[in-house]
């Protein structure tokens, strides 16, 4: 691995179950990523997408293969050292927000705070920094539920900066939002890779993001492979009208015989309130 | 992370309450039959406790008064009189048996009375005299007041009638009260002569109460003698062991329904933010500061189910013995530091499957949405 590379994966799998019942969801992936580069990892459902990014955030242990984040092989550390490797090294940010309900904005934000040294109090010119970076300053006393899908979505992303981490794992970050929301998370990644020199590993459907990667990387049956072009198929998303690959959409609805993709859950239940509104004539 | 877990307790306020009541509950019940038991065995002892003399001597082989016969010869009563260092000796014949007022049945301690024997008599009166003559009785004025009689009317003890000529004050409870007659009298009932139960040894002042009381064994034979503090040790012990087997039962049936009330709280709080708790794990959260916090939920329901018994215990029970006077209850400190220990003990063992189940909480479950 050369310095400038921040991970490596190297034949990396993952099997479930055994014999006839075997599940190859990750099947000898490698490839490095490079400090400050944000990669997209792409692929139909099923494809082993949120398994190669679990085994990444050390969040489950590979059958088979290495994965070294800053030289460090994850996969030889045990159960007591990789939290810290979690909270330190690494940012998560989930489809579904993952705040916590009981705690206002700045409280989740300072949640993986403390763990690091010097704890909370320490980190907290940091997330006023990062309130402030992400506009969150009049929601910093306010409780998840008050807040909208982008609030919650510039809340998590400002939760996975606080201890500084090297590589953020961002698995769908905006299949939850609409179109605008999620073209505000995904400059605000954008920004952090280039600001915070932190390398962005994103998993998702939205082709939009594909404008602010480095590189695409192509996972389909657990392994990787090179994307032909041909492979799109773009549809208009009927509620917001913005662009969607339908090969690689996982959220659809049937509606008088015709089927429509979505680009986010946010769409698609607003095309479920109304289908006559918003589907073809 | 306690601040997330006090937080999350918080948003469950009515859950949370609900079960603190229902794990106070099952503590009010304890510490209200440790009142009951404590109460009752207090007031059985209250005869010992205001007689007071220095030295109580009784046949050998028996060491306390309730539910206890003892049998003294009245040479052994004039022996003692003539050691050095003894005062004064009172002695009563007692008997354990049923006062008959009316329709209705009381257990009493009969106490016989020589005449002009203030002594060994009641210590406070309600109403009438404190001694009586042949035929008279003293009985305690609550038990007057339950069987709605008053100074002239009559009670029974065995076959033998006697006119009510005083009552008593503090001198009832549930378990026992303290009926006095003539020493005459109880001798009839007794069908004895010549003997006494008790004697209420008083000493000179300055003089040791152990060093007398052991002389006395020693030069009077066959009976037995006990410093004052040491004799109502005895019989406080003897009478709380008769109710000690029910507390005990008692408290075990009660922690175990508040273990299960607080680990069923503890269970559904884990059930509720399970995916809460696998997006801390996620980020980092050691699998023990996570099962830390759920143990500290479990603490903070117990410790609040806790001090609402206290405070009831503090506030309520006071108020029973004020309406209900034939009940004695007495809420020891005691009772609450057995509690505490008990309520920790339930925190813990409640949190247990919860926490269990929190550590095999799988943190890829974050992802999902």
């Amino acid at each position: 691995m050369s310095d400038s590379q921040l991970l490596t994966t190297t034949h990396l799998s993952k099997f479930f179950g055994s014999g006839h019942t075997e599940v190859r969801a990750v099947n000898d992936v490698s490839f490095d990523i490079a400090h400050s580069e944000i990669v997209l990892i792409m692929g139909p459902s099923g494809s082993g997408k949120t398994t190669l990014l679990s085994m990444i955030g050390g969040l489950l242990r590979p059958t088979s293969g290495i994965v070294k984040i800053d030289g460090t092989d994850i996969t030889t550390l045990g159960e007591s050292q990789l939290p810290a490797i979690r909270a330190l090294k690494i940012g998560f940010i989930f489809q579904a927000f993952n705040l916590l309900d009981a705690l206002t904005v700045e409280e989740n934000i300072l949640f993986p705070a403390q763990l690091r040294k010097g704890g909370i109090n320490q980190a907290r010119p940091r997330a006023k920094a990062l309130i402030e970076k992400l506009g969150l300053t009049h929601r910093s006393k306010a409780l998840p539920k008050t807040l909208s899908g982008g609030e919650k979505q510039r809340v998590a992303i400002a939760r996975a900066l606080i201890n500084q981490p090297q590589l953020i794992l961002a698995d769908e970050p905006t299949g939850n939002l609409d179109s605008e929301s999620g073209q505000e998370v995904l400059m605000i990644l954008h920004d952090i890779a280039r600001d915070e020199g932190c390398s962005v590993i994103l998993v998702t459907h939205d082709p939009r993001v594909e404008d602010i990667a480095d590189r695409i990387l192509w996972l389909e049956d657990g392994a990787l492979r090179d994307r032909k072009s041909e492979q799109h198929a773009w549809v208009r998303d009927p509620v917001c009208g913005m662009r969607v690959d339908e090969w690689t959409a996982t959220l659809f609805n049937e509606y008088q015989g015709k089927r429509y993709a979505f680009c986010s859950k946010r769409c698609q239940e607003r095309f479920a309130e109304n289908p006559a509104n918003y589907a073809e004539m | 992370m306690f601040r997330w877990a006090w937080k999350s307790l918080l948003t469950q306020k009515t859950g949370v309450f609900g079960s603190a009541a229902g794990v106070a509950s099952a503590f009010i019940l304890v510490i209200f039959f440790d009142a009951v038991f404590r109460g009752e065995s207090t007031q059985i002892i209250t005869y010992i406790e205001h007689t007071r003399p220095n030295i109580w001597v009784m046949q050998r082989g028996v060491s306390n008064m309730h539910m206890a016969s003892s049998f003294l010869w009245d040479w052994k009563a004039d022996k003692i009189a003539t050691l050095p260092g003894v005062k004064q000796v009172t002695p009563i014949l007692y008997l354990n048996s049923v006062v008959n007022i009316g329709d209705q049945k009381a257990l009493s301690y009969v106490v016989g009375l020589e005449p002009g024997s203030a002594r060994a008599g009641p210590w406070e009166m309600e109403a009438g005299r404190s001694l009586p003559k042949p035929g008279e009785a003293i009985i305690p004025a609550v038990m007057a007041t339950l069987a709605d009689i008053g100074i002239g009317d009559t009670v029974s003890i065995t076959d033998k009638s006697f006119k009510v000529v005083g009552l008593s004050k503090d001198t009832y409870s549930m378990a026992n009260s303290i009926t006095f007659v003539t020493f005459k009298d109880l001798e009839d009932i007794l069908s004895s002569t010549g003997t006494y139960s008790y004697l209420l040894v008083d000493t000179d002042e300055g003089v040791d109460a152990n060093e007398l009381s052991t002389r006395i064994m020693n030069d009077v034979e066959k009976i037995n003698a006990m410093p004052h503090e040491e004799f109502i040790k005895s019989d406080y012990r003897m009478s709380m062991q008769m109710g000690l087997e029910i507390i005990f039962l008692m408290t075990v049936i009660c922690s175990a329904l508040a273990t299960l009330i607080v680990g069923f709280t503890a269970y559904s709080q884990v059930m509720n933010k399970r995916r809460e708790l696998a997006i801390a794990k996620a980020l980092g959260m050691r699998n023990m500061s996570i099962v830390n916090s759920v143990i500290f939920q479990s603490v903070a329901i117990t410790s609040l189910g806790f001090l609402m018994a206290v405070i009831f215990a503090l506030t309520i029970i006071p108020r029973i013995s004020t309406l209900v006077p034939q009940v004695s209850l007495l809420v020891s400190p005691s009772a609450f530091i057995q509690i505490g220990l008990v309520a920790l003990v339930v925190a813990i063992v409640g949190s247990l499957i919860p926490a269990y189940y929190v550590s095999r909480l799988d943190p890829t479950s974050a992802f999902h949405v």
